[in-house]
C-alpha cells in the first residue's frame, strides 16, 4: 500500500521528484508517503533523526520533510547538521507547534518552509512543489505566462494586445503568479510570499482577491487563464 | 532528585498534616504560645513592680530613720550628763527596741562607759554621717542598724543606732504580696491561653476539614469566616474570595468546554451524514463531490475553530515577548485596510481609513497585524450590506488608540467584556462563518501587549454600531530599546 521504501539501492526511477520523508509518527509517515507518492512523488521514509541524516548522506535528494520533533537527533539538528555537510537539498519543516518563534527557529536552522500540524495533503504537495521548482528568476524586466506579459518596470500588463489596468496589490498579485505557472498556489502560500501575513484570515480573503484579478485577466469569452483548484487553492495555466 | 509529588499524593499528603497538626494539640498552637509569652511578660512585669516598691519602701524607711537618729542626737546631747546616763538606761532597757535598737556611751578609747552596747561598733566615725553596719547590743542577737556617733564636750562617744526591722517586715509583705498575685495570674494566663488555643485550634480544625472537602472536589466549600473580626476570619475570608473566583474560572472553563464540544459536534455531525449519504449513493461523480466539498468544508470550519483555540492559548503562555520591537502602528492599519478592500467592497460596505496619526507601539508586528486584522474581520463580518466599516489609529492621553468602527447590531452591554474573554462566543457568530473566536483572539493579544480595550455603540445608523478601541503604551523615541 505505501510506495515508499527504507531501502536506499531501490532507488526510484530518476523522472520522479525523490522526496526523504522524516517522521516518527509511524502512522502519520504512512499516510503522507502514500499521498505523495499518488502525487507523483518518489517517498523514502526514515523514522529517526540519525536514520533520516544517514538517508540523507548516503543519497541524493530533490526535496526532504523533516518533522520538527525526532527520537535521536532533533529536526533542527538535522538539518543544521546537513547544511554544514554542505547539503543544500531543499528543506520542508514540519511541527506540531504553530508558535512563530518556532518557525523562525526552524528557518534559521536552514530549513527552506514550515508547515504546521495538522495540514491539508494539498498544501504539503503544493508546498514541496514550490520548493523543488524555484520561481522564475529573470534580469529581464519583462516576465511572460502564456498571453500574459508583465512590465516589471512600467508596472503594466499586457494580455495579447489588450491592456489590463490593475491596482498595486493585484499586479503583485499577478506578478507572484506569473512567475509559478502551472503549479498549485495555495492560500496560505499567497497570503504569506505575497502579502507577507501568517496570520489564518477568518474569512476567504485570498479567494476575493483571486476574483477580482481574475475578472480582470480573464475578460468574458477569453480562455480563462486562473484557475481554482478544488481542495488545493489556484493555478495560473498557461497550457492547454 | 528532588520531584514534585503527583498532585493526588499531593492532595493526601496535606490531608495528613492536617491532622498531625491537630493531633499535637492544644499546646502546639501558636495562639498557646502566644499565651505563654504573655504570661512570661506579666511576670516580669509584676517582679519589676514589686522591686520598684520595696526599693522605694526601703529608701523611704532609711531616710525617715536617719532623720529621727538625728533628732533624737540632738535631743540627748542637750541634756545634763546625769540625765544622759538615765536616759541611756531607760533606752536601752526600752520595750521600743524594736526601733531603737541601741544606744551606748563610751569614752574617747572606745571604752564602754553606759549603755547596751557592750563594743564600740567598728568603723563608725564620731560625728560623721549615718551609717549602716551590724551591731551586737546585750541579750540579743546581731542586728543591721543605722548609726550615729557624736562627740560629747568632755570627749565621751555617744552611739545611737535604729533598727531596720521594718524593713524586714516590709520586705516580707511585698514578697508575700508578690507570691500572692504572681502564682494566681500565670495559672490564670496559662488556663487562659490553653482555652483560646484551644479554640482557635476548634477553628482551624473546622477549616482544615473544609480544605479537605474542597481538595476532594467539594468547590462550593467555603471556610467558616464569620464577620472577618480577627486574623483568622480575614484570613479566611481572603481564601474565600480566592476560592469564589477559582470556581468562576472553573465554570468558565467547563462552560467554554461545552460550548467548544458543541461547535465541533455540530459540524462532525453533519461531515458523518454527508460522508454515509455518499457512500449510499450510486457513484454519480457530481453528487458524490458535492457532497464530499460540504463535508470538507464542514471539518474546515472545525479545524478553524481548533487552530483558533490554540492560538489563544499559545498567545496566552506569553512567550512572544522576545519578538517585541518598535511597530508602527498607521503603517499596519494602512496595510489590513488594503487587504480586506476588496472583501468590503464585494459586500458593498465602505471600509474607510481615517484619522490616522503615525504612532510608534511597542509590540510584536505579527501580532499587532492579526489584532488589527481580526477587528476589521470581525467588523466587516457583522456589517450589514451598504453599511460602513471605519478604522484609524493616533494618539490620545499618551496612549495609540486604534478604532474600529461599524455600523453592524454592535454588541450588547452584557457581553462586551466576555467577547474579549478567552474562548467567549456569541450566539451571534455561530451562524456566520470562521471561529467566532476572533475578539478573543484580540483579547489575548490585547492583554500581552498591556493594551486596555473598550467596546462601546458607534452611534451610526441603522444599527447602534460597534465602536471598539484599543490603547496601547506608546512608543517614546527616548526610551532604548531592552
Amino acid at each position: 500500500m505505501i510506495a515508499s521504501t527504507k531501502i536506499i539501492p531501490d532507488m526510484p526511477p530518476a523522472a520522479l521528484p525523490r522526496v526523504l520523508l522524516i517522521e516518527d509518527d509511524a502512522k502519520i509517515a504512512a499516510d503522507v508517503a502514500e499521498e505523495l507518492s499518488l502525487r507523483g512523488f518518489a517517498v523514502t521514509v526514515a523514522e529517526t533523526g540519525t536514520q533520516g541524516l544517514e538517508s540523507a548522506t548516503i543519497a541524493a535528494f530533490d526535496v526532504m520533510v523533516v518533522d520538527r520533533l525526532l527520537p535521536g537527533l532533533d529536526g533542527l539538528a538535522l538539518i543544521e547538521q546537513l547544511r554544514r555537510q554542505g547539503d543544500r537539498t531543499p528543506v520542508l519543516v514540519l511541527s506540531a507547534l504553530s508558535a512563530v518563534d518556532d518557525r523562525v527557529g526552524g528557518l534559521k536552522a536552514g530549513g527552506d518552509d514550515y508547515l504546521t500540524k495538522p495540514f491539508a495533503m494539498e498544501e504539503l504537495a503544493a508546498r514541496l512543489e514550490a520548493l523543488l521548482r524555484r520561481p522564475i528568476e529573470t534580469r529581464e524586466s519583462v516576465l511572460r505566462a502564456g498571453p500574459l506579459v508583465l512590465d516589471l518596470i512600467e508596472r503594466s500588463v499586457r494580455r495579447d494586445e489588450r491592456a489590463i489596468e490593475l491596482l498595486p496589490r493585484e499586479f503583485r498579485l499577478l506578478e507572484y503568479l506569473v512567475r509559478r505557472p502551472d503549479r498549485v498556489l495555495t492560500r496560505d502560500m499567497l497570503l504569506e510570499d505575497v502579502w507577507h501575513y501568517r496570520f489564518i484570515p477568518q474569512t476567504n480573503l485570498v479567494d476575493v482577491h483571486i476574483g477580482k484579478l481574475r475578472r480582470k485577466v480573464d475578460a468574458p469569452g477569453e480562455t480563462p487563464l486562473i484557475h481554482s483548484i478544488r481542495g488545493a487553492g489556484f493555478m495560473l495555466r498557461t497550457t492547454g | 532528585m528532588r520531584r514534585p509529588a503527583p498532585i493526588g499524593g499531593r492532595i493526601f499528603g496535606t490531608g495528613i498534616l492536617g491532622t498531625r497538626i491537630l493531633g499535637t494539640g492544644i499546646f502546639g498552637t501558636s495562639t498557646f504560645r502566644l499565651s505563654l509569652g504573655s504570661a512570661g511578660f506579666l511576670l516580669a512585669a509584676l517582679l519589676l513592680q514589686s522591686a520598684l516598691i520595696f526599693w522605694q519602701t526601703t529608701s523611704y524607711q532609711i531616710m525617715r530613720t536617719d532623720l529621727l537618729l538625728a533628732r533624737e542626737a540632738a535631743l540627748i546631747t542637750a541634756q545634763s550628763r546625769p540625765l544622759l546616763d538615765q536616759q541611756l538606761r531607760m533606752r536601752a532597757s526600752d520595750d521600743l527596741h524594736l526601733l531603737i535598737a541601741g544606744a551606748g556611751l563610751f569614752d574617747a578609747r572606745h571604752h564602754v562607759l553606759n549603755g547596751n552596747l557592750p563594743d564600740y561598733p567598728e568603723g563608725l566615725q564620731p560625728d560623721g554621717p549615718v551609717q549602716q553596719l551590724v551591731v551586737h547590743p546585750t541579750g540579743q542577737g546581731p542586728r543591721i542598724v543605722r548609726a550615729q556617733a557624736l562627740r560629747l564636750r568632755n570627749g565621751d562617744i555617744l552611739v545611737l543606732a535604729r533598727g531596720l526591722r521594718d524593713l524586714e517586715e516590709v520586705r516580707f509583705v511585698v514578697l508575700r504580696a508578690l507570691l500572692l498575685c504572681a502564682v494566681p495570674s500565670t495559672l490564670l494566663a496559662v488556663a487562659g491561653g490553653a482555652w483560646l488555643s484551644h479554640r482557635a485550634l476548634l477553628r482551624v480544625g473546622i477549616m482544615h476539614r473544609a480544605v479537605d472537602r474542597i481538595m476532594a472536589g467539594d468547590l462550593h466549600e467555603r471556610l467558616p469566616a464569620g464577620r472577618e473580626r480577627d486574623d483568622l476570619d480575614r484570613l479566611a475570608g481572603s481564601v474565600n474570595r480566592m476560592l469564589d473566583r477559582l470556581e468562576h474560572l472553573l465554570d468558565e472553563i467547563k462552560g467554554v468546554g461545552d460550548d467548544i464540544a458543541h461547535d465541533l459536534r455540530t459540524p462532525l455531525a453533519r461531515v458523518r451524514t454527508r460522508l454515509e449519504r455518499a457512500r449510499n449513493l450510486p457513484p454519480e461523480r457530481d453528487r458524490v463531490g458535492e457532497m464530499l466539498d460540504r463535508a470538507i468544508a464542514d471539518l474546515d470550519q472545525c479545524f478553524s475553530v481548533i487552530t483558533a483555540l490554540l492560538r489563544i492559548g499559545e498567545i496566552e503562555n506569553g512567550r512572544r515577548r522576545a519578538a517585541f520591537a518598535t511597530v508602527e502602528l498607521t503603517e499596519i492599519v494602512d496595510d489590513i485596510v488594503d487587504l480586506y478592500e476588496p472583501i468590503a467592497e464585494a459586500r458593498q460596505i465602505a471600509l474607510l481609513a481615517g484619522r490616522c496619526e503615525p504612532v510608534r507601539v511597542h509590540g510584536d508586528r505579527d501580532l499587532l497585524i492579526e489584532l488589527v486584522a481580526n477587528l476589521i474581520d470581525n467588523a466587516i463580518k457583522f456589517t450589514p450590506e451598504g453599511g460602513r466599516v471605519e478604522i484609524g489609529a493616533r494618539a490620545r492621553d499618551g496612549a495609540a488608540v486604534l478604532h474600529v468602527a461599524d455600523s453592524g447590531p454592535g454588541i450588547a452591554a452584557a457581553e462586551r467584556e466576555a467577547v474579549l474573554g478567552r474562548f467567549y462566543r456569541s450566539d451571534k457568530s455561530r451562524h456566520v462563518p470562521g471561529s467566532g473566536l476572533g475578539l478573543s483572539l484580540v483579547g489575548a493579544i490585547g492583554r500581552l501587549h498591556d493594551a486596555r480595550i473598550t467596546i462601546a455603540d458607534a452611534g451610526s445608523a441603522p444599527g447602534p454600531g460597534c465602536l471598539i478601541e484599543v490603547a496601547l503604551p506608546i512608543r517614546h523615541h527616548a526610551i532604548a530599546v531592552p
